[in-house]
């Protein structure tokens, strides 16, 4: 954004302590030094922008993202805020922000700190997955081998009768793999959020709150977790993280 | 993507990563709600079409396909855990392909596209799909609309 002249709204990164700070040499968006705007034990961590600053892209995604990581490196517990919060000034991050939350972010930084979040996705291998839904519907399989090398416009009713038997099994290898991680790893967790299952293989998609000390346990888990499965999930692990998933301010507290 | 860790079965990436977090930073944290103002533009990067199936012929038929191009004849000849393994070794770089690269396609616009859409005959169509997410732009203005009292 060239219109520099007038930077005097706030981008709100998240909620820190107050007495803890980013080092002079840390920017946000758009290159703007980071700074501070505190009231009593409370800090929130802003970039000063234009007060026209409505329209962001991936840049500032990631600026987001890059100033609560490193935050995470210098304080001693983070709020994140979600993306996207300006407010008008200093005195309005105070009190719109700050005051009228104070004791839920004291209790929340208390709560966070020492912990991070990992984000999990589990996606069931494909052809393991499709072959183990017919392997164990002997409907299903009799289908598929009756209608192999036939034209399809002779076979569309049992085309449509097999998807709908894949499609019931897919569900249930969800039901079955989903809950069983997160129960192998809730024991090293202080916290789970399961989050949209946003794909048909998509078994669990979860992100768990770990204490920092615990997260060598936790790994191990799905390290070990993940090799039992021999390969028929495939799992994505996100973090640490800043927890996201673990802060949220009561709505007109 | 870096790819660590023991085993090789768990792909990680950091928060560098945007694809992964996006979700976490568009949805969750903290909000209050009458101050996010900000819309995102490049619309595609927001698109995140899920593929959670609704009943529909369209599925049906996709997943019969599926299925049919199963080769069976190597689960008769190596058995399943040999069959896996085989899997496995196809190493780091296939498990990190897959699914997660499609859905990380679709959050930058190249159509949800999965290993098994590449088939020009098998056309989507909008009854197969949920939008789960619309534009986060939308959403904030949502937001905006909410009062806070």
């Amino acid at each position: 954004m060239a219109e520099s002249s007038e930077k005097r709204a706030k981008y709100v990164y998240g909620v820190i302590r107050a007495g803890e700070s980013p080092g002079a040499k840390a920017v946000g968006i758009d290159d703007e030094p980071l700074g501070l705007v505190t009231m009593d034990d409370l800090a929130a961590l802003t970039t000063d922008v234009a007060e026209e600053f409505s329209v962001a892209g991936r840049d500032e995604l990631l600026a987001h993202m890059r100033v609560l990581e490193e935050a995470m490196g210098w304080a001693s517990a983070v709020l994140p805020m979600r993306f996207g919060v300006i407010l008008p000034d200093a005195d309005a991050v105070r009190a719109e922000l700050l005051a009228p939350h104070r004791e839920q972010l004291e209790e929340l930084l208390e709560e966070m700190e020492g912990k991070v979040e990992v984000n999990l996705k589990g996606i069931h291998e494909e052809e393991t997955v499709l072959r183990e839904v017919l392997a164990e519907n002997p409907e299903a399989a009799g289908l598929r081998e009756a209608i192999q090398g036939k034209p399809e416009a002779a076979t569309y009713y049992e085309r449509i009768r097999l998807g709908e038997l894949v499609s019931q099994g897919l569900e249930g290898k969800r039901e079955e793999t989903g809950p069983a991680i997160v129960e192998r790893l809730s024991p090293f967790a202080v916290g789970i959020q399961l989050g949209d299952v946003v794909h048909e293989r998509m078994a669990l998609n979860a992100s768990f709150l770990v204490e920092r000390k615990e997260l060598e346990r936790f790994d191990a888990e799905v390290e070990r977790w993940a090799e039992e499965q021999g390969g028929r999930v495939r799992v994505k692990y996100t973090g640490p993280l800043p927890p996201h998933s673990f802060v949220e301010l009561e709505v007109g507290a | 993507m870096p790819y660590r860790g023991g085993s090789g079965y768990v792909a990680r990436s950091s928060s560098s990563g945007l694809y992964d977090v996006l979700e976490l930073i568009l949805d969750k944290g903290l909000v209050i709600d009458v101050f996010v103002r900000v819309s995102l533009i490049g619309i595609e990067i927001l698109t995140i079409d899920a593929r959670i199936v609704i009943a529909s012929v369209d599925t049906y038929l996709r997943f019969a396909e599926a299925v049919n191009r199963l080769d069976l004849m190597a689960t008769e000849t190596s058995g399943l855990p040999e069959l896996m393994e085989g899997i496995t070794e196809g190493g780091a770089s296939s498990k990190t392909k897959g699914m997660l690269q499609g859905a990380k396609e679709a959050l930058f616009g190249d159509e949800e596209e999965d290993e098994e859409e590449k088939e020009p005959s098998r056309k989507r169509s909008s009854t197969t799909t949920t939008r789960r997410r619309s534009r986060s732009g939308s959403k904030s203005s949502k937001k905006r609309s909410k009062s806070q009292s």
